[in-house]
């Protein structure tokens, strides 16, 4: 059996395995907390201030530790994985920017009557990535 | 860039599978690597000419040497 060569403890679909299993749980600690925000405010502190503030607070924080364990995991890929995620990021940033600048154009020139909400560019954002990654997998089998 | 690593591993009977795990990457690289559709970068070479005991320019031709 060959040896593996990396320095690394341990091996790579251990290591992506763990990862994936990371972001889920932030990234679902993170919802939660949205969640906590939006509705914590109305139905269980009956909109006090402090409590608010503490809720977005929180919010952030895990927003943060979900991006860096999301680093974390790009670390741990080896590097044609790297690169697929890489380009789907620049796919998603440009049409986040290109989409969500046109979106913008929409209420103040009458198409649509409501104001778009930047989550709507969430919504962008997140497809244009998945489906970036599924391409660009697709073109290095 | 054109390599050898097909031919490589075929001479030491080792399946794309042995190999991604041995470099420590996915057997999906070393199949893009093998098609010619990603170049390795300059440490996955060495890692390569390691394991095979062969200097890199021996394993990848960026096409550009002495003729």
């Amino acid at each position: 059996m060959l040896e593996n060569t990396s320095n690394k403890t341990d091996k790579l679909e251990s290591r992506l395995n763990k990862g994936t299993k990371q972001i889920f749980v932030w990234t679902l600690a993170w919802l939660l907390s949205n969640a906590l925000v939006i509705f914590g405010a109305k139905l269980l502190w009956d909109n006090q201030r402090e409590m608010t503030v503490a809720a977005i607070a929180l919010n952030l924080i895990l927003g943060i530790k979900l991006i860096f364990v999301f680093k974390n995991h790009l670390k741990d890929m080896d590097e044609l994985q790297r690169k697929i995620h890489f380009n789907a990021m620049a796919i998603s940033l440009g049409s986040t920017m290109i989409f969500g600048n046109a979106f913008g154009f929409l209420a103040p020139t009458g198409l649509i009557e409501n104001t778009p909400s930047p989550s709507n560019l969430l919504i962008i954002m997140g497809i244009s990535y998945i489906v970036a990654v599924i391409v660009n997998y697709r073109r290095y089998q | 860039m054109k390599n050898k690593l097909k031919v490589l591993r075929a001479e030491r009977d080792w399946t794309q599978a042995d190999l991604a795990a041995a470099l420590d990457v996915s057997r999906q690289t070393i199949n893009a690597i093998e098609k010619g559709k990603f170049d390795p970068s300059l440490p996955l070479a060495f890692k390569a000419a390691r394991l095979f005991k062969m200097p890199i320019e021996a394993i990848f031709d960026d096409g550009e040497g002495d003729s």
